[in-house]
């Protein structure tokens, strides 16, 4: 039986795989195992094992040992991620600030738990370890961008927009803690067009009855 | 430099590591990551102390403490890993404080968090270092009351090796020996954090050195597989002895139960094998427990083989001996008979009165260098190597030495406590000197991988090999074709080897084959000034030559003998294997077959006497650098087997004689007369060989014919005459390798796991398929056993007989 070849990925990739072996001397050519993993994943949302099979070859590290590097890194996935890839810290300052009421939602709107991608590969949600925001949580990071004190609203905004197959804006916070979620400002869009503020009045506060986490400020 | 351990003043050199001034000192740190002869890492955090150090003030002189007067010792702000700190001059240690003591009880009580204690089922319990360590330094209770993780717990990562992935304890010990020992990195950390685990991505675990992680495994994590659920440590009888499997002279420790061998451990000569040994030593003890073991002495009786005692056989044989002219009997004993066997042969051939004495397989080069040859110390530290052959399954041990010397690590000087626990000098992903090495074979072999420079000369090229590079030693241009490499790459080779202070060149089989090959290769050693090591066939091929078990003509040798002789007496070897020479032994006069199991040869004899293997045994023999081992024998049941100096006394009370040789202690008498060597004063760790060869008996070169064929005999690390009573290592390595091109294989329309028969020098060999790259086309690769030695033969690749078809994928 003739299995399906797989091209190898940097068959046709020649001067970008020059360009990243080149940033290292020709002693350290193991160093270029990351970012070799990244030009993976970035196209193809996961790095199969033909993939580390290849990657493995052009360093000259065994297979295992790069399946080490990637597997000590949780950015980077051995099963591919939907098109939106929802991560949601668990970490203290967001729980405090609605984590939990932000993952439920999460796990309401999609029907996913952590860990999982829907069968039409839009999805995927997973609980994440502090990402450094915390004077603004609860955060999502949808694929590489944060969103700040989502709140309700917000999360229907985000949906609403990643169901329509547009990558959502972000919304960042200005003044950190210090000021109050309603005076939340969004911040230019990539294109550089500026996009209006957010109605104040739109914006719930988190959900404070919820029976588990009892008082959310 | 001056230490002071708990009180204790050492003098310790320079460089010497915190833990092993502690052990140096009496006292004791519990750690489980540092491993002798591995670097060390700090991983564990068990060996932490507290350490202190005085002080210079800016004009030199120490800062002394204001009450006493002496230098004051300022002490580390925190506990040190002892093993990752380098002693430095006036410092302090001190192991038995109470912060030092809380640090011990945590770090066990962090330790045994997710491990899974499940001691009283383990087959590490009673010889755990994390038993032991919990016992001496933990506090008994733990406040872990949660769930612990749990994993894979019988995780097969070979066929040899499995994983219990809840009991590792991430002391990094078997990661670390692949990437620094044998350099093959087939096993890595896999996830991070509280999820870490020990896992491959290459099938098998391909390297010949891995079963060394089940000595090295703190805990009962990394188990050897044909040993599992067989028996308690303390149950165990451990008999330190040698390995008669190849001519390094390991040493090891077989683990006998109640009459049985049920595993082989590494034993430690630092000077050998330091404590690792390869694949086939390990595992390959399970033929000597084989269905077919002969036990007790047959004789023919109307046909059929009829079990018997000794005495009545050898009363058999030693009449029918009268029969025969003393001079038309032939004795042959297998190169790793013991000296004492050899003395005990050399004797019967003496009483018999026969020049036809041998031993097989004898390379027609010889395995002892006239002008002296290099020891395995020197390997490890030379400057420049050059390697002939496959060390990696000829004599592993040597290949492991090799990269020693590519790191370019000298080997530690001992302590009272042995090696040293942690050798600052090691470090993980030390650079490795590629460029000092070359290796040359007919095919690839997987040393070239470490090599800074490879060479493919055609198969039986070895004389030319070496003519060639004579001749560019001597500053001519040889045929290109010879050198199987580029001009400047064999120039390379050939300058490293002549400026090097230390250089080696390594002959395997390949090359002691052919006695011209091998003057080729000890002339080209003169030329640049290298030391020659050759690596003998078997366990004490050295020491037969030595003690002269050789005929006294040419045509008298093992190959002659088969054909000239009217009597044959043979230890351990098997011709009959070949259909034509089994023809011949049928129509003998008498055939005395000394054997472990019903073999061929066996099947035809007239009496089969019980032979013990190498574990069976108590002797002495000559590894390839000329040093005496010891051989001890374990508890085994073996039946009425007993070695050849058994069977010389058994003769000789039958024929009312007392033979020299007739026991270990005989021969030993003969050994102080005969070579001035005393083996009953024997070092632990042997001595060297004395340059005076036996009396009487002159070594002959085996006729030598011109190789030709298309079939080359390579050396393995499994015994392949043994390999199908071995069921895990036959399992794991999927049987004898029929070694070809994969273009000649799709020629022959064979693929990979089909089992054939072919005909390979006349002997039919039952072997399977595996296509390789690294076999050049037009050649066949077939595993050399003692009767069919390494070298070039004929192959009849027409008569190929397919037996079974690999399964193929839907």
């Amino acid at each position: 039986m003739d299995l399906p070849t797989l091209k190898p990925f940097f068959e046709d990739k020649p001067e970008l795989l020059q360009e990243i072996l080149d940033r290292y001397p020709p002693n350290g050519r193991r160093s270029a195992l990351m970012p070799l993993m990244w030009e993976v994943q970035r196209a193809e949302r996961h790095i199969g094992e033909a993939r580390l099979h290849e990657i493995a070859e052009i360093v000259g590290v065994t297979v295992t040992e790069a399946k080490g590097v990637m597997s000590f890194y949780s950015t980077f996935h051995e099963h591919p991620v939907g098109r939106f890839h929802l991560q949601v810290c668990r970490t203290l300052s967001c729980k405090l600030a609605g984590g939990d009421e932000l993952y439920r939602a999460l796990v309401e709107e999609t029907g996913l738990v952590s860990g999982e991608t829907d069968a039409e590969g839009t999805f995927s949600l997973q609980n994440v370890e502090c990402l450094g925001s915390c004077g603004t949580g609860p955060v999502l990071q949808v694929n590489d961008t944060y969103h700040e004190r989502v709140t309700r609203t917000r999360l229907a905004e985000l949906f609403a927009e990643m169901r329509a197959g547009r990558e959502p804006v972000p919304t960042r916070e200005r003044g950190g803690d210090n000021v109050s979620a309603d005076k939340a400002e969004r911040v230019d869009a990539p294109d550089g067009t500026s996009v209006d503020a957010p109605d104040g009045t739109s914006v719930d506060a988190p959900d404070g009855t919820s029976d588990e986490e009892g008082g959310v400020a | 430099m001056k230490v002071v351990v708990d009180g204790v003043t050492l003098d310790l050199p320079p460089g010497t590591s915190a833990i092993d001034a502690v052990f140096a000192a009496g006292s004791d740190v519990p750690y489980f990551c540092s491993q002798p002869y591995m670097s060390p890492i700090g991983a564990c955090r068990m060996c932490l102390a507290k350490v202190g150090a005085p002080r210079k003030d800016r004009d030199g002189s120490w800062i002394l403490d204001e009450e006493t007067g002496e230098p004051k010792i300022f002490w580390f702000p925190n506990l040190m890993a002892t093993c990752t700190t380098a002693v430095m001059d006036g410092m302090v240690v001190d192991t038995r404080s109470e912060p030092v003591k809380a640090a011990q009880n945590g770090m066990v009580e962090f330790t045994l968090i997710n491990h899974p204690l499940d001691c009283p089922v383990c087959d590490k319990g009673g010889a755990c270092e994390l038993q032991d360590r919990a016992y001496e330094y933990g506090e008994g209770v733990s406040r872990f009351v949660f769930d612990k993780r749990h994993q894979e717990k019988h995780h097969a990562l070979s066929d040899l090796i499995t994983l219990d992935r809840e009991r590792c304890i991430h002391c990094k010990r078997c990661v670390r020996y692949f990437e620094e020992v044998p350099g093959d990195e087939v096993l890595d950390f896999i996830e991070r954090g509280g999820h870490t685990y020990i896992g491959t991505l290459e099938e098998g675990l391909p390297s010949n050195f891995t079963g060394n992680i089940t000595d090295i495994c703190p805990v009962g994590a990394l188990l050897d597989a044909t040993s599992r659920f067989r028996g308690r440590n303390w149950e165990y009888h451990h008999t330190e002895t040698t390995s008669l499997d190849d001519a390094s002279g390991s040493a090891i420790v077989v683990d006998g139960r109640t009459g049985r061998i049920e595993r082989i451990k590494a034993g430690h000569h630092p000077e050998i094998n330091k404590t690792w040994i390869d694949d086939g030593t390990r595992f390959g003890h399970e033929y000597a427990d084989a269905p077919d073991r002969v036990r007790r002495p047959l004789v023919r009786h109307d046909g059929r083989l009829v079990e018997t005692d000794w005495a009545d056989a050898m009363d058999y044989v030693a009449a029918r001996l009268t029969e025969v002219n003393g001079r038309d009997v032939g004795i042959a004993i297998r190169a790793d008979a013991t000296l004492e066997e050899g003395v005990a042969a050399r004797a019967l051939a003496d009483h018999i009165g026969t020049g036809q004495l041998d031993h097989a397989p004898r390379p027609a080069g010889g395995v002892i260098a006239a002008g002296g040859q290099a020891r395995l110390e020197e390997l490890a530290v030379a400057g420049a190597i050059l390697v002939v052959g496959d060390v990696t399954e000829e004599v592993p041990i040597v290949d492991l030495r090799i990269k020693d010397a590519l790191r370019g690590v000298t080997p530690p000087s001992l302590f009272d406590h042995g090696a040293p626990i942690a050798d600052l000098r090691l470090k993980e992903r030390a650079p490795r000197h590629a460029e000092i090495l070359t290796v040359a074979a007919p095919l690839r072999v997987d040393l070239m991988r470490h090599a800074g420079r490879a060479a493919q000369y055609p198969a039986g090229g070895e004389r030319a090999f070496f003519h060639a590079l004579t001749a560019l030693a001597e500053g001519e241009t040889p045929a290109d074709g010879d050198l199987g490499m580029p001009l400047e790459a064999a120039t390379a080779a050939v300058d490293g080897l002549r400026k090097a202070e230390t250089a080696v060149v390594v002959l395997g089989g390949w090359v002691l084959a052919s006695l011209q090959a091998t003057e080729a290769a000890l002339h080209f050693c003169r030329a640049v000034g290298a030391k020659p090591m050759l690596l003998g066939p078997m366990a004490n091929s050295y020491g037969l030559e030595l003690v002269g078990v050789a005929p006294s003509h040419a045509r008298y040798a093992y190959g002659g003998m088969l054909t000239g002789a009217k009597a044959l007496i043979l230890s351990q070897l098997d011709p009959a294997i070949d259909p034509a020479v089994a023809e011949r032994l049928d129509k003998l006069e008498l055939l005395v077959v000394h054997a472990s199991f019903l073999t061929a040869t066996a099947k035809l004899a007239d009496v089969v006497l019980p032979a013990a293997i190498g574990y069976e045994k108590d002797g002495t023999v000559v590894n390839l650098e000329g040093r005496m081992l010891p051989v001890r024998a374990a508890p085994v049941d073996a039946g009425e087997s007993r070695d050849l100096t058994g069977f010389v006394k058994a003769f000789g009370e039958a024929a009312g004689q007392r033979l020299e040789g007739r026991s270990v202690k005989s021969a030993r008498r003969w050994l102080k007369k005969g070579l001035g060597v005393d083996l009953d004063a024997l070092p632990e760790h042997g001595g060297w060989a004395p340059a005076k060869r036996g009396p009487a008996r002159v070594a002959v070169a085996v006729h030598e014919a011109p190789a030709h064929g298309g079939a080359l005999r390579v050396p393995t690390m499994v015994r392949a005459e043994v390999l199908d009573r071995n069921p895990h290592l036959r399992a794991a390595t999927g049987g004898l390798a029929l070694g070809l091109h994969p273009d000649d294989a799709a020629a022959l329309k064979l693929r990979s796991g089909d089992e054939v028969t072919v005909p390979v020098a006349g002997v039919p060999r039952r072997l399977v398929v595996r296509p390789s790259e690294a076999v050049p086309a037009g050649l066949a690769t077939v595993p050399a056993t003692p009767d069919e030695p390494v070298g070039l033969v004929p192959i009849d690749l027409k008569q190929i007989a397919l037996e079974r078809r690999a399964l193929e994928v839907a």
